[in-house]
């Protein structure tokens, strides 16, 4: 009997591991930072970071990760969140504080045009995205004069509430909960997981593929412009006019990492949490083991490549499977 | 006929995969100087997997291959297929468009062309007129491979494999060049010009014609091989011999399959009102003047040699392709020329192809792929969200109802047998109850067992008063479910025919 259950849980346990492979990375670095530096890794200091930390790849990846099960890619939020800050600092002095809702409108906006062209000109969405957050940038920079400026005026936004949650993990809570209900409750998901498995197939079902692909890039611009209004106060309250790359890596390794594929049909939200966490306990470990912050970023580079050599193998042995 | 007399020659060839599936079975057959030799069968009856192992895509489990009556063994990759004099022209993807036709002659032969290191254009060129000129194509050599018509692209193809041969080999090599399909893409009247073309090629080599269009075969092959679930069932020498495509197509199809009990004591449907109507529908180089009318519960057999423009008709009214003229009415409302899939949904046309890989979404579950084409079903009123239980009954009641054999409701579609998937298309059609349904080949290579359910489905729908259109490969299939059949021919209805006049054609 006693055998018997302990049969079904581990069976029940390798059924979990194989459809969240990403648990397992989970648990052993986790289990690893914290035995090897048990004095630093778990600290209050450092789970602080930690959410933190979480908190800034998590915002910047949710609407890229809905774009992403649809079988494209949006790299603009980097371009949203830096013009969009921009625009709040020049607006801000004029029509008082409500500039900040420039964030969401940008992003929609933002979203619309991607979606337009690509649906009409069918480019593909890597090279079209990165364009777009490439000549964000460059208005950002023309903008700024060459500074970076500081907003102020909205600090009360990620003011501590309490201790050691940052205020913005709060925040993240309902926008991300909008976003998995989107997904896995209304007919987006299933829509959008058609077009990226079988984007003919969808079609053939009656499914307004351009339509819903606009939809797709104006949720995700939607989501990053909302975020960013948490994320501009989280990361500072200034406004970068250098592009950063780290900003468009890892929230993309933490969705691939997460379980949504390259090609899409699968994955969303709620599996680039489990991504954006692992993701946090590998740099937040090496930053307490003390790497050079070169090596971090090199060893993020690595992760990602792994990450996305393992997503297109699964993806393949299926593909293997159907013939 | 002495054995001396062929060039090429395979002996008891025999290939499985995976120790299980007999692809090839014990197959025999010969090809001549300067013959065409056409080779037939449906949808894997084992062409494809022949032709490949001619040409040294994978070898057989056993068998001999003679040249000029030696035995030689067999290729084990296409360059040495080439030194054999064997070269394949395959059926898509063959063409790199953004080239010049010169370019494009000697792709993969540049070498030969190279004078200290650079390439000598003006010989490539002068070489290329002359090939032009030789096998008659109309183009010159400048020409961007894209800015040519299809079967213009398809003859340089040809040119282009015979032209490798002979780079190989030096001038009067005796040479197979096997053609997979190659009008698959064509229209009609670029296939009538590309036949002619070949004919005139035959001086300089010899053609295996693979093709499951039986009128083109019979037209301008000179001997005939019909194969049949990997075994060669027919051969028939088309100069001695005259031989009816219905002749063929009984050979091709085979008697057994499902029992046919059931449709000789069937009642003919009533006759609704007309809920289709096609009034001179013409879509050029696939089918011209097509009119019918289709009435409420009742089933028209579109039928003909593959390629004569029925399936393009039932693509046009699924909303796949546009038409050019004519009218269209659905349900007594004009549909417009060009109107995509979901336009047509909310007309309340179904579409249903036989080809799996296109409908489904092969890594989700059964009822995932039942309920992306009936979530309006499954939503809650209010809060138009899902509603999984009900997501789970409508998989649940299809899967009985259709005896779909999967361990639960939520098994991935990619681990069901190629019968069971074709049940799950199926089934999201029968939940959505369309008021037109268009099925293409619903049956295609799937056992007969998985066929009979299928049957039962249709005609279950059929019965609730839902009308459909047919396009098959297997007459039996017609026999089975329709009222009524229109005889197609060169994109043209031929002929209208009764149940009765039809089974006496293909003589059941």
């Amino acid at each position: 009997m006693k055998n018997n259950v302990f049969r079904n849980v581990s069976s029940a346990l390798v059924k979990w591991f194989k459809a969240y492979p990403v648990l397992l990375i989970f648990i052993v670095l986790f289990v690893g930072f914290s035995a090897l530096f048990s004095d630093r890794f778990l600290t209050t200091l450092n789970i602080e970071a930690m959410l933190k930390q979480f908190v800034r790849l998590m915002l910047f990846a949710v609407g890229p990760s809905i774009v992403m099960t649809a079988g494209s890619l949006d790299l603009s939020f980097v371009g949203i969140w830096m013009l969009g800050g921009m625009l709040v600092w020049l607006l801000q002095p004029v029509v008082g504080p409500i500039a900040i809702i420039v964030y969401p409108i940008l992003g929609i906006l933002t979203g619309l045009m991607i979606g337009i062209i690509q649906a009409k000109a069918r480019i593909p969405s890597f090279i079209l995205t990165l364009s777009v957050m490439i000549t964000y940038w460059g208005i950002t920079a023309l903008l700024s004069e060459g500074y970076a400026r500081t907003i102020k005026g909205y600090e009360f936004l990620t003011a501590k509430l309490i201790p050691i949650i940052p205020t913005a993990l709060l925040w993240a809570i309902p926008i991300l909960a909008v976003a998995i209900f989107l997904m896995k409750r209304t007919v987006l998901g299933p829509y959008f997981y058609a077009i990226g498995v079988n984007e003919e197939g969808a079609h053939m079902a009656g499914i307004r593929v351009s339509r819903l692909k606009v939809l797709v890039f104006t949720l995700s611009g939607l989501f990053t412009g909302v975020s960013s209004i948490i994320l501009f106060q989280h990361l500072g309250g200034s406004i970068p006019v250098e592009l950063n790359l780290n900003e468009m890596n890892e929230p993309l390794v933490a969705i691939i990492l997460g379980g949504t594929p390259l090609m899409g049909g699968t994955g969303g939200p709620q599996r680039t949490i489990l991504g954006a966490i692992t993701l946090t306990v590998l740099m937040r470990g090496l930053n307490v083991a003390m790497l050079p912050p070169i090596a971090i970023e090199l060893l993020v580079g690595v992760m990602l490549i792994i990450s996305i050599i393992v997503g297109s193998r699964s993806l393949n042995k299926a593909g293997t499977e159907v013939t | 006929m002495p054995e001396s007399d062929f060039l090429i020659e395979i002996k008891n060839v025999t290939k499985t995969f995976g120790g299980v599936v007999r692809a090839l079975d014990d197959i025999s057959l010969g090809i001549r100087k300067n013959e065409i030799v056409g080779v037939v069968g449906e949808n894997g009856a084992g062409k494809s997997t022949l032709m490949k192992i001619l040409a040294g895509v994978f070898p057989p489990d056993c068998g001999k291959l003679l040249y000029k009556g030696k035995e030689v063994p067999f290729p084990k990759n296409p360059k040495e297929a080439a030194k054999r004099g064997i070269g394949i022209v395959y059926q898509e993807k063959g063409v790199v468009s953004c080239l010049k036709v010169y370019q494009f002659l000697f792709l993969g032969n540049e070498e030969r062309f190279k004078t200290a290191k650079t390439l000598h254009i003006k010989k490539m060129k002068e070489y290329a007129a002359e090939v032009i000129k030789e096998f008659r194509i109309r183009c010159s050599v400048d020409d961007y491979m894209y800015a040519l018509p299809l079967s213009t692209q398809k003859m340089i193809e040809i040119a282009r494999a015979i032209v490798s041969l002979r780079l190989e080999h030096g001038e009067g090599m005796d040479m197979v060049i096997i053609l997979d399909e190659p009008t698959a893409p064509l229209t009609i009247e670029e296939r009538q010009e590309l036949f002619k073309q070949i004919i005139a090629m035959k001086s300089s080599a010899s053609f295996v014609f693979v093709s499951h269009i039986m009128n083109e075969v019979m037209e301008f092959t000179d001997r005939i091989h019909v194969l049949r679930d990997g075994k060669v069932v027919a051969s028939c020498d088309m100069k001695k011999e005259s031989l009816s495509e219905e002749d063929l197509f009984r050979v091709i199809v085979g008697k057994e399959s499902v029992d046919l009990e059931r449709s000789k004591d069937r009642q003919p449907a009533e006759m609704g009102e007309v809920i289709l109507k096609a009034d001179n529908l013409t879509k050029n180089g696939c089918y011209y003047d097509v009119s019918f009318e289709l009435h409420k519960g009742e089933c028209i057999g579109l039928f003909g040699p593959a390629g004569a423009g029925q399936s393009e008709v039932l693509r046009t009214i699924a909303g796949l392709t546009s038409y050019d003229k004519g009218v269209l009415q659905i349900n007594g409302k004009r549909a417009k020329a060009k109107e995509p899939p979901h336009v047509r949904l909310k007309r309340s046309v179904g579409y249903f192809s036989g080809e799996t890989g296109k409908e489904l979404f092969l890594n989700w579950s059964i009822a995932k792929n039942i309920s992306i084409l009936n979530i309006h079903k499954i939503r809650r009123k209010l809060t138009r969200t899902i509603n999984f239980r009900a997501e789970k009954k409508m998989a649940e009641e299809i899967i009985g109802n259709l005896r779909i054999k999967a361990p639960s409701y939520r098994s991935e579609c990619y681990s069901l047998s190629g019968g069971n998937k074709q049940k799950v298309s199926v089934g999201k059609w029968f939940e959505r109850n369309p008021a037109i349904f268009l099925m293409e080949g619903p049956t295609i290579g799937i056992d007969v067992g998985a066929r009979t359910d299928i049957y039962e489905a249709t005609l279950k729908m059929k019965e609730r008063g839902i009308s459909m259109l047919l396009v098959s490969d297997d007459p039996k299939e017609y026999s089975l479910l329709c009222d009524r059949i229109i005889y197609f021919r060169n994109g043209r209805i031929s002929a209208v025919l009764s149940m009765e006049e039809f089974n006496e054609v293909i003589s059941i």
